[in-house]
């Protein structure tokens, strides 16, 4: 807040709010702003340090009516108001608070803040794994990647140790004697409110309690907490809504998440944009675009990122030996199907649909987009790759960009949303390598291999290889296009010039997922030793090399495209002709048709008279295709088997401009 | 019967554990035969191996019953190993 010059009150003004029904324990310490009327503070008891604004205006109160500003039936300690601020119906008493200008506090049982506080900043979380060692600190600035450095790289004691201090430091700067409510804040018919700092334009609606916590909020991004919410030792994150009854303990809400129809959350991380309904979490780090939204759903000591859980979806973390000391990772993209169950720990590859009960260990990592089955006996049977072609893959790589509600200034977690990238085509170079190394080895008679856990019948090992070479030429040969395109319209027609390497580029041939952020290794490896040697010394530092690491996503990629294309195709891109870019160009229409195809196959089985099976009304079978077409439409006129086909068309024309 | 009929109907029979003399020529393998999404690719996968063919995936899953799966077999096996 600026500085404002406050003055005592004056006889009349003391003479006008006594005869409104005020008291106060010494007149002396409520100061004014020299534009103060007293006519709209009625029924009123201060004590300790006051300072009031204007209590002039009107305020748009929690239900879109305009109000009158003023102070109205409460007792108030030690708080500093701001201009045309409303606040009424106070049951028992608003202390230690700095409330914005246009504030709406109306029908709350208590507000306060202690005297030192915090604010939810400084708890740990004691993510991924519940028993401990893996604690990550609440701060108000705290990101996706900062929390993932802190829970996840444990073998690095000296980063653990610095990590801390970073997020030490924030937790300091929190610290503070008074609350703070922020301008255009609403505050209506909340019970309690305890040591809670609420940021610009926050909605708190209806909440039970909330205790110890931060509502990071702006006019740009408002958050809402609704009814029946109880929170304790929190923070929620700018554009996000908690609310229907939703419980959190020592929870980070990021980024327009959305929490809410009595979901519960206990020592979890959910960064931006995940959503949480009906079910549970514990201690778990859920990634950008986590979402859970039904009941009976049990999320616990996972690591998750672009992940969506079906009904009845549960994991266990320990049996009953040391405690819950299990922990498991579904690596970004993946789906469990209704009543899915892992007994962790597991490790499941990208974009991977898991399904049934799986009461063994396996770890899949090599192996992304694969079909992820529990046999009866619990083991997991594995189809390598078989999801890299069908409509959700594809329809999950359009929609998240696309569903980002992020609308605050900045965007703390940074996010990759490629589907194909370094990261997921590496690993299936590496499936692939595996499943020929086996094909060789293993003989006819054999009918199933074990991967890490995974059964795989003998005669699918071919089928995956089929899968991931047409996934790796893909991604290679649009890399290749893409990348002289570009160059193209830049203005660049020196072919050896465009297919170079950026000399900021970094190559790996490992790549890290840090929690939605994609990085070659030897980035990750020297934005460690940075932190470590003290080089990035607080979290603006760590979020300004972050970005920066963000901004080179497309060198690095080049770099490896390259690099992978010599080992897979055995051709150095830097050498390639017009001719070989031609050819190049007819090679990937060929294997982006042929994906583009098996996508449209898929969507054509939303169609098959099977799919039908659920429609009409008995005893009119024949009514049963027309009640179809007329709830789901036709085929050809689905808009996305149209923008497929249309995208058919869009390749050859790409490869015509070649 | 054909050799490949009779060979398609083993595989199928073997994949969906299921009695082959049940197999009938037009039967369907999902209304039919209860095949499940996952075992379509299993299938085409036991079929490449049995008769040492590269099926192409658009084409292969587009084939409903036993009588297209032997013709679309019987043609790849003469594209691909002629004479």
């Amino acid at each position: 807040m600026p500085d404002i010059a406050y003055l005592p009150l004056s006889p009349a003004q003391i003479d006008t709010l006594g005869a409104a029904g005020c008291m106060a324990a010494d007149w002396s310490r409520v100061q004014v702003t020299p534009n103060f009327n007293p006519e709209h503070v009625v029924r009123v008891q201060f004590a300790g340090e006051i300072r009031l604004g204007n209590c002039d205006g009107q305020v748009a109160g929690s239900n879109g009516l305009s109000k009158p500003a003023g102070i109205y039936d409460a007792y108030i300690a030690n708080c500093t108001v701001g201009d045309g601020v409303r606040i009424a119906r106070i049951g028992s008493h608003l202390s230690g608070y700095r409330i914005g200008d246009g504030a709406c506090i109306e029908d709350v049982g208590v507000l306060q803040a202690d005297s030192e506080s915090t604010f939810g900043n400084g708890v740990q979380v004691e993510t991924l794994n519940e028993g401990g060692g893996r604690e990550v600190t609440l701060f108000n600035e705290l990101s996706a990647q900062f929390a993932y450095l802190q829970c996840l790289v444990r073998w690095r004691p000296r980063l653990v140790e610095k990590l801390a201090h970073l997020a030490d430091q924030e937790v300091k700067s929190a610290r503070s004697d008074r609350g703070t409510i922020g301008r255009q804040a609403t505050i209506c018919s909340v019970a309690r409110i305890e040591n809670v700092n609420l940021g610009d334009s926050t909605a708190v609606r209806g909440a039970i309690s909330l205790v110890n916590g931060t509502i990071l909020s702006c006019a740009e991004a408002p958050t809402v907490v609704g009814a029946g919410v109880i929170a304790e030792d929190f923070i929620i994150a700018e554009g996000s809504r908690v609310t229907e009854g939703a419980i959190l303990g020592k929870s980070f809400v990021g980024q327009a998440c959305q929490i809410g129809k009595q979901f519960s959350a206990e020592g979890s991380l959910f960064f931006a944009n995940c959503e949480g309904f009906h079910g549970e979490a514990c201690s778990v780090f859920a990634g950008p675009y986590t979402v859970t939204h039904h009941k009976s759903t049990l999320l616990i000591a996972g690591l998750l990122s672009f992940y969506n859980a079906g009904s009845g979806t549960n994991q266990s973390n320990h049996m009953y030996k040391l405690g819950p000391v299990h922990e498991g990772k579904l690596e970004r993209g993946c789906k469990t199907g209704s009543f899915s169950y892992l007994m962790w720990p597991c490790r499941v590859g990208p974009f991977s649909v898991v399904l049934g009960k799986h009461t063994r260990t396996f770890d899949t990592r090599d192996f992304p987009f694969s079909h992820i089955e529990a046999k009866a006996n619990g083991r997991c049977e594995m189809v390598p790759g078989l999801y890299l072609s069908t409509v959700g893959t594809v329809r999950d790589g359009q929609k998240w960009p696309a569903r980002d509600r992020r609308t605050a200034p900045n965007r703390r977690d940074l996010i990759d949303f490629d589907v194909f990238s370094p990261l997921t085509v590496g690993r299936m170079l590496r499936g692939t390598a595996r499943l020929k190394e086996l094909m060789k080895t293993t003989d006819r008679s054999v009918k199933v291999v074990t991967i890490e856990g995974a059964e795989v019948r003998r005669v699918l090992l071919r089928t995956g290889v089929k899968y991931y070479r047409a996934g790796i030429e893909m991604y290679l040969l649009e890399r290749l296009i893409s990348r002289v395109e570009r160059a193209r319209e830049a203005g660049n027609q020196n072919l050896a010039n465009c297919l170079s390497v950026d000399s900021q580029a970094i190559f790996s041939g490992e790549w890290i997922d840090l929690a939605g952020q994609l990085m070659p290794q030897d980035r990750f490896e020297t934005l460690c030793a940075r932190i470590e040697t003290g080089q990035i010394d607080s979290i603006h530092d760590l979020q300004k090399k972050l970005t920066e690491i963000h901004s080179c996503y497309e060198k690095d990629e080049w770099a490896w495209t390259v690099w992978a294309y010599q080992q897979h195709f055995g051709r150095e891109v830097s050498s390639m002709t017009t001719d070989d870019l031609k050819a190049a160009a007819k090679a990937w229409q060929g294997v982006r048709t042929k994906f583009l195809k098996l996508i449209l196959n898929d969507a054509s089985k939303e169609f098959e008279s099977v799919t039908q099976t659920g429609f009409g009304i008995d005893p009119e079978p024949s009514q049963r295709e027309a009640d179809f077409i007329g709830v789901r439409g036709t085929y050809e006129e689905n808009k996305f088997v149209q923008q497929i086909e249309e995208e058919i068309a869009e390749v050859a024309r790409r490869v015509e401009a070649i | 019967m054909s050799d490949v009929a009779t060979r398609v109907k083993q595989v199928v029979a073997e994949t969906l554990e299921i009695d082959a003399s049940q197999i009938g020529d037009t039967d369907r393998f999902v209304e039919d035969l209860g095949a499940e999404s996952i075992q379509s690719v299993e299938l085409v996968a036991a079929f490449e191996e049995e008769f040492d063919i590269d099926m192409d995936s658009e084409g292969a899953l587009g084939v409903k019953a036993i009588d297209g799966a032997v013709d679309f077999i019987a043609k790849a096996v003469a594209e691909q190993h002629p004479g």
